[in-house]
């Protein structure tokens, strides 16, 4: 236990830090691990510390909204371009529900992919020439094939995807992460949020804040988001005309008003307050220290790519998630928009391929240089995939495809997870899974156990009712773990 | 250092095991109490397993009632009314086999050694069941002791804990607290000087006056709104991830006005459930039922109708119950409740109740969703009565002024010109189309029509020839020539038979065959008759992208000429669209006003008939047809009326009454009137008329309850699958479990009001004073407000909570009057400083040996600011307002399309300052500083905030805009009200953010906090003292 445990310790035990009501969670997993057995977890839940070794410290999160097609990245089908503008079979729909998109399709024709494949790295894992920088990390990374997600929308997919449950109302996943595990670094939340949009500015479909919200968690498990534009983060900055002294000297005069009021009252809130002015007090030193790229070597902007030196972009993220995770974030959660391709698919792809491939390869070859990637787990992916009928005609060279969820692709990298061939498998058609499915509650509980948690023990009462991340589901996918 | 804090940690642990055995420890020779000890054990160890839940059920042993723990299966008997060691559950949770050990290892959980010696217990003493305390209604009770009720209980509960309660808190720290939690505002410095002299001159009735007063105050309403707003989920956008706006902003009001009207709170539900359902519902009644419709809306292109709508109706089932039941009965939608005794049938039975609406899974993209009522308010219901009174006196003065005027010689027959051809289509200028269809022949050479295999009948018309009905359509035209977003204007004389169908399209090209949920499906233009009445259409996706306005005139008559007009402003707005009869516009109302799309389709339009293969057309003639790519000129509706109008009048059965065919002669050609009074008044008539009209268009609407003629039916759905249909069911209640159904109340919405309202309804009161008391003091009687069922916490004082529902109910369900008794309670009137020991001895308060001391609600913390500084603009109720937020927080997260909704248009001037529950609600993405300070988005509903202390709540009260200006004013206003000199300025400031007066230390901090800026401006330096105090724990807190 180092000293800033210590520290915690003693500034935690007079409040009341047993109900969850104080600031951001520097060792709450330590101190929750000598609570563990006391019955104020029974009423708050489990939260436990690490409940076995974990081979990840912290979550770098490369979410890719909108869908991105796995017939155009990961998942070759030359059956698409044999059976081209046929029409898919009913064996192969099974009566699979379809989105209102196409539901008054007159048919469903088969809709290969213009894009060419290569078999990369060692274990020959097929990769889009779309994505060039990603073919060459191919032996650091795990292409899952055969994921599965019951929602057939953005919303709820998405929702489904980071808390679990396709309804609103339930933590973020890396709320869950910030409530088991808490902070490892005091200056800065233990979980932040960078959004990016396509390059030339298509948006798509919205991002809701319930995405890195804490759900029935206490609130300040919630993540928050650092922006490309303006202040860092939301009111960070001072005034106009207030300086850091003056700052200071407003904190200092307001924490001795509110300590004489302590002694007046009693109340152990009181200490919690000055303790979290302090802590803002810190943050509007460390966040500007942590986004500003001034001492970053040219090499870094060379690895990341030019967009790179541009706030906002995606590439910029990246760049920062790498500066994060130096720092002890525990989960960086990045969002890139504009993956919804239900028409013109092979104009956006060639444009929103281009913003994220270069920077993706190279946070994962950062974080690998230097001595990251062990204990960094990253996911890349989206929602769900797309259908391999077109939405519309199927052309040779433009087309569209609806959104799929019967199977999709996404990849892992780093903590605990074996890198090595792509795992799953689909049909030939790149509707249905065909081998090794995984679910969304089953990547969840598989992150999870690599970060030491045991997803059926990470728990919150609520409503009478002890909720998990993955709520009664969810297997640990063995078959992607180092051993 | 860890060592102290390890036992200091374990010493709390030990505090923590909670309220329950607190009691215990002193008097425990006293019997089990099943509800209060072993009913929450059963639920949280065991009912999950051995529940009511069938489908759950392992080894077929149920716990959940005596006679199923008392069963004899296989020899064995889980319990054995006083004999423990004969008792197979006692065996198994002891057990140190992990195979035989209950719950199982695998659950991760445990009993400890405590717990499972009260069941032990429990058994010896002859496991006695006793039916959930929550499902009995509450007793009336003597209170124990002569104090208030209230004081009673709480002093009777401090007595067995050895506790005292804590002395009275100054009436200044009274009045700021009772302000706060009353009216969420502070005392201004004269209310507490007011105060403080009359506590000392008239004594106790100075403290019953002040609670009074806060509570006739407008603010009161305000102030109880942002928790029953939590509840019922208000927002101004529908959620989901296009969010765009809604306008629920008139329903808000209703909540305020009752509060303040302290409407009876049986009323104030049954009008929430069920006003559209009482007889002759006002108004306002209808406005308030959009509590069911606060739920999200989806407009995701391409959901799933029927999966969307399903949802929100169940999301109806939920805010009922949480808000009004205190029961999860949600986890009932999937499978039996799992803890409680509510079946999958009975939340099914429900749901039955809110499956009844005329709605759609996809909607509201642009606008309110329907069912939606235009809801003017009370002051635009009085301006459109002056209007109207306005008109009706010109409209006298006019009869009288046209009865004396020259009686105009009817116009001979319109001068047959250009009519050889029966329609041409011409360009007017560049690029307007312009189509005319005088319908005097059948000819089709060169024309832009062509006929039906039978084509129409000539018959007599208003000009020469008209068209008369014979089979499908009169006529087709060669395609779509107006457009979705520019000017058009559509005008013919009508003349419906008598066999008309009550719904048929007299211009259309739309087809209503194909899969309702296929994008476009019925895209086009129409103008129905629909019982008489005229109705537009212009939709991209019908019925949710669509605009739809219908004309409220007398109905159209069979047999009678008619001259329609409807002209469409180009905005694709409903409020753009108008309707004329007889070459004067009528009123009309928005039935759905969301077309989004840009494009119109260019399918050939059909005059009589939708395109939807065999659906019914129109049985009558037309005549006179034009089809303008643009608004009419000004007098052209009415010139066209005019012209056929006069002569028409000659011929019998027309139905154009002479007076009105006299007038709008008058009208047509005012410069044939000598008179030039009588002019100017029909000007002036016709533009009131034209204005009163847009003044009606531009209401604000909001969503609201209707049922179908035909209630839908209702399944049982497995798994909570919308697609995965069992067992039809009635609408219907947990009767048994709860109370029955009221005799002779009707099986709807208005039936379940009544059912909830009725006095001996063991939930509804318990909940609602239970919500109340926890505004008041921070945590309810009943700590979990949400759940009132076995895993739910059982009542700190369940005589008090049982008292207090049933004074509720018996005073009428007197709100106010209920707020007024915990106010004046001493319980309410205590200190809330206390020494640390009482702080680790209930740090939640439960006890209440003191006041509590609470850190202040997001919109009361921001509110506060305001009024501090003098910016506070105190008006009621209205549409919501667009405050200071950063540019930044919409970027990259909102949808692409530009939906309204999608951007912050800051508000100008006063607005800028209006309390917080008026700040416009983006669900997906709240105002930071409501989020930071712990409200929820309002998704669904919540009657619970978490309380947090973080880093980013000290950011916002330093650095967020508001705060700052409010300490720039404030600070502007210490210099101008505070004194004249610096010491006197300290006090007034610090006693106007407190209430009280500093101490001699805190004037020292205050000195210090104005000596280092002395360096700046003395502006400067004020502003910087006046953000000092804003940021003060005792500043933010409710002591």
């Amino acid at each position: 236990m180092n000293s800033s445990h210590c520290l915690r310790f003693e500034s935690v035990s007079s409040r009341r830090e047993f109900f969850g009501r104080a600031g951001l969670g520097l060792g709450a997993a330590a101190l929750a691990s000598l609570l563990a057995p006391s019955p104020a977890q029974a009423t708050s839940g489990s939260r436990p510390t690490s409940h076995f070794l974990p081979r990840a410290k912290r979550v770098i999160s490369l979410f890719q909204s909108g869908g991105p097609s796995h017939l155009e990245l990961f998942d070759p089908k030359p059956l698409l371009k044999e059976r081209f503008n046929e029409d898919l079979p009913d064996s192969v729909r099974r009566g699979q529900r379809i989105t209102g998109m196409v539901a008054g399709q007159a048919r469903f024709a088969l809709q290969p992919s213009k894009y060419s494949f290569q078999r990369c790295g060692e274990h020959g894992t097929w990769i889009s020439d779309l994505l060039p920088h990603t073919q060459r990390i191919a032996d650091d990374l795990r292409v899952v094939r055969s994921m599965r997600t019951e929602a057939i929308n953005h919303d709820p997919a998405i929702t489904f995807f980071q808390t679990g449950s396709q309804q609103p109302g339930r933590p973020s996943f890396g709320s869950w992460i910030d409530y088991g595990l808490g902070s490892l670094n005091e200056n800065l939340p233990a979980f932040l949020v960078l959004i990016s949009v396509a390059s030339d500015n298509k948006a798509g479909q919205g991002l809701l804040a319930r995405l890195w919200g804490s759900g029935f968690l206490p609130s300040r498990h919630q993540g928050v988001q650092l922006r490309g534009a303006g202040e860092p983060v939301l009111y960070l900055e001072n005034p106009d005309g207030v300086t850091r002294p003056h700052r200071r000297a407003m904190i200092d005069r307001v924490a001795a008003l509110n300590r004489l009021r302590w002694r007046e009252t009693g109340d152990p809130e009181i200490e919690t307050r000055i303790a979290q002015y302090e802590m803002a007090y810190r943050m509007q030193a460390s966040v500007p220290e942590v986004m500003n790229l001034d001492g970053e070597p040219e090499s870094t902007f060379k690895l990341y790519g030019e967009d790179s030196r541009k706030p906002g972009t995606f590439a910029r993220n990246c760049v920062l998630a790498r500066r994060l995770a130096e720092r002890g974030v525990r989960f960086i959660q990045l969002y890139h928009r504009d993956w919804d391709h239900h028409g013109g698919l092979t104009e956006r792809m060639p444009v929103i391929t281009r913003d994220v491939d270069q920077p993706s390869a190279a946070l994962v070859s950062d974080l690998k240089q230097r001595g990251l990637l062990d204990d960094t787990l990253v996911i890349w992916g989206g929602e769900f995939g797309r259908t391999p009928y077109a939405q519309g005609e199927a052309k040779a060279d433009h087309y569209g495809r609806d959104h799929h969820g019967k199977a999709f692709s996404l990849w892992l990298a780093g903590g605990g997870i074996q890198s090595g061939p792509a795992y799953g498998e689909t049909d030939d058609f790149g509707f249905n899974v065909a081998s090794d499915p995984v679910e969304i509650h089953d990547l969840q509980a598989t992150l999870l156990h690599c970060l030491g948690l045991d997803h059926t023990r990470l728990t919150f009462r609520f409503q009478g009712r002890q909720y998990r991340l993955t709520d009664v589901h969810g297997h640990i996918v063995r078959g992607l773990l180092r051993t | 250092m860890i060592a102290r804090a390890m036992i200091r940690l374990k010493r709390m642990a030990v505090l923590l095991l909670g309220l329950a055995t607190m009691a215990r420890a002193a008097d425990s020779p006293a019997p089990v109490d099943f509800n209060r000890e072993v009913r929450p054990l059963l639920s949280e160890y065991c009912f999950q397993c051995h529940g009511q839940d069938a489908s759950q059920r392992k080894a077929g042993l149920r716990l959940d009632t005596r006679a199923g723990a008392l069963a004899v299966r296989e020899g064995k008997q889980a319990v054995f009314p006083g004999k423990p060691e004969a008792s197979a559950l006692l065996r198994r949770i002891q057990s140190n086999d992990p195979d035989q050990l209950m719950p199982p290892p695998e659950t991760q959980r445990s009993l400890s050694a405590e717990q499972k010696a009260v069941l032990k217990r429990w058994i010896s003493e002859g496991a006695r069941y006793d039916q959930h305390w929550a499902f009995v209604p509450p007793r009336r009770l003597t209170p124990p002791g002569p104090a208030r009720p209230i004081d009673a209980w709480i002093q009777s509960r401090l007595a067995r804990e050895g506790l005292a309660p804590s002395p009275p808190a100054t009436p200044e720290a009274w009045l700021r607290r009772v302000s706060l939690d009353l009216t969420g505002l502070p005392p201004a410095l004269d209310e507490l000087n007011r105060f403080s002299n009359a506590v000392q001159t008239q004594g106790e009735p100075a403290w019953a006056s002040e609670v009074d007063r806060l509570l006739s105050s407008p603010r009161f309403g305000e102030r109880m709104a942002i928790d029953w707003l939590d509840a019922a989920r208000y927002a101004d956008t529908h959620g989901f991830n296009n969010d765009s706006a809604r306008s629920m902003w008139r329903w808000r009001e209703w909540v305020i006005e009752s509060f303040n009207a302290n409407l009876p709170y049986d009323r104030f539900i049954t009008e929430q459930l069920a006003g559209d359902l009482l007889p002759q519902a006002t108004l306002d009644q209808r406005i308030a039922t959009g509590f069911s419709r606060n739920h999200v809306i989806n407009s995701e292109g391409g959901i799933i109708d029927e999966e969307y709508r399903v949802e929100y109706v169940a999301d109806r089932v939920r805010t009922f119950s949480t808000a009004w039941l205190g029961l999860t009965l949600e986890c009932a939608r999937c499978h039996d409740h799992k803890f409680d005794p509510i079946s999958q049938r009975d939340y099914y039975g429900l749901f039955a109740f809110f499956n009844n609406v005329p709605e759609h899974g996809e909607d509201g993209r642009i606008a309110n969703a329907v069912p939606l009522l235009p809801a003017p308010t009370p002051l635009q219901r009085r301006e459109m009565d002056r209007q109207l009174a306005e008109i009706k006196r010109l409209d006298r003065w006019i009869e009288q002024a046209s009865r004396q005027a020259l009686p105009l010689p009817p116009s001979p027959a319109t001068p047959i010109q250009a009519r050889s051809s029966a329609g041409r289509t011409e360009r007017e200028n560049t690029n307007v189309i312009s189509l005319f269809l005088s319908c005097d022949n059948l000819l089709t050479q060169g024309q832009p029509f062509s006929f039906p295999s039978t084509p129409p009948e000539l018959i007599e018309g208003v000009a020469q020839q008209a068209w008369k009905s014979q089979r499908g359509p009169l006529a087709r035209l060669d395609k779509g020539i107006l457009h979705f977003t520019k000017p058009a204007t559509v005008a013919l004389w009508i003349r419906p038979d008598e066999n008309n169908s009550r719904d048929v399209a007299l211009f259309s090209n739309v087809s209503y065959s194909g899969n309702p949920a296929q994008q476009g499906f019925g895209k086009g233009q129409e103008i129905r008759l629909m019982d008489g009445q005229i109705e537009v259409r212009w939709s991209d996706f019908f019925p949710a992208y669509a605009l739809r306005v219908r004309g409220e005139s007398a109905p159209l008559r069979a047999g009678e000429w008619r001259h329609l007009a409807v002209v469409l402003g180009g905005s694709r707005s409903a409020a753009d669209v108008r309707i004329f009869l007889d070459g004067e516009e009528i009123p009309t109302r928005v039935l759905y006003d969301g077309l989004t799309s840009k494009d119109a389709p260019s399918t050939p339009y059909q005059i009589g008939a939708e395109l939807t293969p065999g659906a019914p057309s129109f049985q009558g003639a037309v005549d006179e047809l034009r089809i303008l790519g643009r608004a009419p000129r000004s007098g052209e509706i009415r010139a066209w009326f005019a012209e056929h109008a006069e002569h028409l009048g000659t011929r019998a059965g027309t139905g154009i009454p002479s007076g009105a065919r006299h007038i709008t002669s008058l009208r047509r050609a005012p410069a044939k009137s000598t008179d030039a009074k009588l002019r100017a008044n029909l000007e002036e008539r016709d533009r009131l008329w034209e204005n009163h009209l847009a003044y009606r268009r531009a209401l604000p609407s909001t969503m609201v309850m209707s049922e179908l003629p035909e209630p839908r039916p209702t399944f049982i759905l497995r798994r909570g699958a919308y697609d995965a249909q069992g067992d039809r069911v009635e609408p219907s209640v947990p009767e048994s479990t709860l109370a029955p159904w009221p005799a002779g109340a009707p099986k709807n919405r208005l039936g379940l009001a009544r059912w909830l309202t009725h006095p001996e309804h063991p939930l509804t009161a318990r909940v609602v004073v239970n919500r109340m008391w926890a505004q008041l003091f921070g945590v309810g009687l009943v700590k979990t407000l949400e759940d009132f069922g076995s895993q739910g916490e059982y009542p700190s004082h369940p005589e008090l909570l049982d008292w207090l529902a049933r004074d509720f109910i018996e005073s009428g369900w007197n709100v106010k009057g209920l707020l007024r008794a915990m106010t004046l309670s001493q319980t309410y009137r205590q200190t809330s400083a206390a020494p640390p020991e009482s702080f680790a001895r209930d740090p939640e308060n439960r006890l209440l040996a003191r006041s509590p001391r609470l850190r202040l609600p997001a919109e009361v913390l921001r509110d506060q600011a305001l009024a501090l500084s003098g910016m506070l603009q105190e008006s009621l109720g209205g549409e919501s307002v667009f405050p200071y937020q950063p540019e930044e927080l919409y970027k990259n997260i909102v949808v692409g399309a530009d939906y309204p909704g999608t951007r912050w248009n800051l508000s100008r001037g006063r607005d800028l300052y209006r309390r917080s529950l008026y700040t416009f609600w983006k669900r997906t993405l709240p105002h930071p500083a409501m989020l930071t300070f712990d409200a929820p988005d309002r998704e669904f509903c919540t009657v619970r905030r978490s309380r947090t202390n973080t880093p980013l709540q000290a950011l916002i009260l330093m650095n967020e805009p508001l705060f700052v200006e409010a300490a720039q004013r404030l600070g502007a206003r210490i210099q101008s009200e505070g004194g004249i000199d610096l010491d006197a300025r300290l006090r007034w400031a610090f006693r106007l953010a407190t209430s009280r007066n500093p101490s001699v230390s805190e004037l020292v901090e205050l000195k210090r906090a104005m000596a280092p800026s002395l360096e700046g401006s003395e502006n400067h330096a004020y502003a910087s003292l006046a953000g000092i105090l804003l940021n003060l724990d005792e500043t933010i807190s409710r002591e």
